[in-house]
């Protein structure tokens, strides 16, 4: 395809673009939603009018089915490398196989560079956290549809952008670092794990807020039919790869710190006896 | 669920708790491990190429330096051989050049003993030859004057005689 080709191409697809804007706009409404975008935006945060039975069992939050599902996808996606692409690791390596080396390297060297101590379970830990909260938090870009038990159509957020997910991650990621406090330091390692005690509201709740203010703000776009068009590229896609990125890496870092600190091993220091002798002569001078 | 703030449901995080357990027990055991053995091993291949190249560099340089030491050595053995050759010729040549001074004062002292007994039996025989000639001289001058004093010494006799 040559510039005027490529040039006729954009022109063709801008016009029929605009026509479809001009259109949503002229014909006017609210995009099909049902709710008032107060309400869309508040059960986006409480998950208090739509909710998913589990099985029929539970009606649960559409983050946790959102969870069940990415974790299906990353076990399926993990099984297919097992099985078809690590056994043909080659010595120099090619695309996906670089890809997938850069992914675990990033994760294990994260690890070793924090904690110089006990840094092999971390490693596999942020590892884990990390391809979680990205590939979950991207999963909210399919837009895939479920019934929730209120009879609407919903598309399945981010898992973390549910506050369960959320708390679930921040206080395992404490537990995690508390672990490593106790096998680096024993006891003493609870303490200075507990001295951090806001750290899995903190971890918790910034997983949280960062989510649902991505999620929010995608579903105060995407309610409105004017304003679904290019808006959603930058908002929608850019946004969400953006803090997908983001929370992944603060979470990962702010573990693999607080573990280094925890599991570092304190050192005894020894203790210093004061010369008796010398304080008397000092007070016999000052006598003196 | 009302009076818990933001609906917090401890079920569902203990669900999502055992969902992400599952998820990263099967990323370890499938992705991470397997990953991360791999470029383990391929790191301590390389280490151990490393390891073996500077090795074998080692053991050239150490090759380069015994060679280095035995061609040192070898130039040492020949210069010390080609001095104790050159003072084994050295003394050959004495010793012949001595045995050839020898031999020509022999040659020499033969020669003139050779000379000498030449020389005693030349003048031997000469002196035989005189001595033979004088004899000869002598007795043919004895025997003329025995002839003569026989003679004379008749006429004496006869002289007498008549006397």
């Amino acid at each position: 395809m040559d510039k005027k080709e490529r040039r006729k191409a954009i022109i063709f697809f801008s016009a029929v673009a605009l026509i479809f804007m001009i259109g949503a706009i002229l014909t006017g409404g609210h995009g099909g939603e049902e709710e008032s975008v107060q309400v869309v935006m508040r059960d986006a945060v409480m998950h208090d009018v739509n909710r998913i039975s589990l099985f029929g069992l539970k009606d649960v939050n559409p983050g946790l089915i959102a969870g069940f599902m990415v974790s299906g996808i990353m076990i399926i996606f993990a099984l297919i490398c097992r099985i078809f692409v690590i056994p043909r690791f080659k010595m120099v390596p090619g695309k996906f196989q670089m890809l997938l080396e850069m992914v675990v390297g990033i994760f294990d060297g994260m690890a070793k560079t924090n904690s110089k101590h006990l840094n092999g379970f971390l490693g596999a830990y942020i590892f884990a956290a990390g391809s979680y909260i990205f590939t979950g938090t991207l999963f909210e870009l399919l837009g895939v549809q479920v019934m929730t038990t209120a009879g609407h159509a919903i598309s399945l957020p981010a898992p973390l952008a549910d506050i369960n997910g959320a708390i679930m991650m921040g206080c395992l990621s404490y537990l995690v670092i508390m672990s490593g406090g106790i096998a680096g330091n024993g006891i003493k390692g609870i303490g200075k794990t507990l001295k951090d005690f806001s750290l899995p509201l903190s971890l918790s709740f910034r997983l949280f807020g960062a989510l649902i203010s991505g999620a929010l703000v995608t579903e105060l776009v995407y309610y409105y039919t004017s304003m679904s068009y290019v808006v959603p590229v930058i908002v929608g896609v850019l946004f969400t790869l953006l803090h997908a990125l983001i929370q992944a890496y603060v979470l990962t870092m702010l573990t693999s710190l607080f573990y280094g600190e925890v599991s570092e091993k304190v050192e005894k220091k020894p203790k210093v006896k004061k010369p008796r002798g010398k304080k008397r002569v000092t007070v016999v001078k000052q006598n003196t | 669920m009302t009076g818990v703030p933001l609906n917090i449901d401890w079920q569902q995080i203990l669900l999502h708790l055992f969902n992400f357990t599952i998820l990263f027990g099967a990323l370890y055991i499938l992705l991470y491990k397997p990953v991360k053995n791999f470029m383990e091993g391929r790191e301590a291949h390389y280490a151990d190429m490393d390891s073996k190249a500077t090795q074998a560099l080692a053991d050239a340089e150490s090759s380069k330096a015994s060679y280095e030491k035995k061609e040192r050595d070898f130039d040492e053995e020949v210069r010390a051989e080609k001095n104790r050759m050159s003072k084994e010729i050295e003394a050959e040549r004495e010793r012949r050049l001595a045995a050839a001074r020898g031999e020509a004062e022999k040659i020499i002292s033969d020669a003139r003993g050779e000379a000498d007994r030449e020389k005693k039996e030349i003048i031997e025989s000469a002196q035989k030859e005189i001595t033979s000639m004088v004899t000869d001289a002598m007795e043919k001058l004895t025997l003329e004057q025995t002839a003569s004093d026989a003679f004379d010494q008749f006429l004496d006799a006869a002289e007498e005689a008549d006397k």
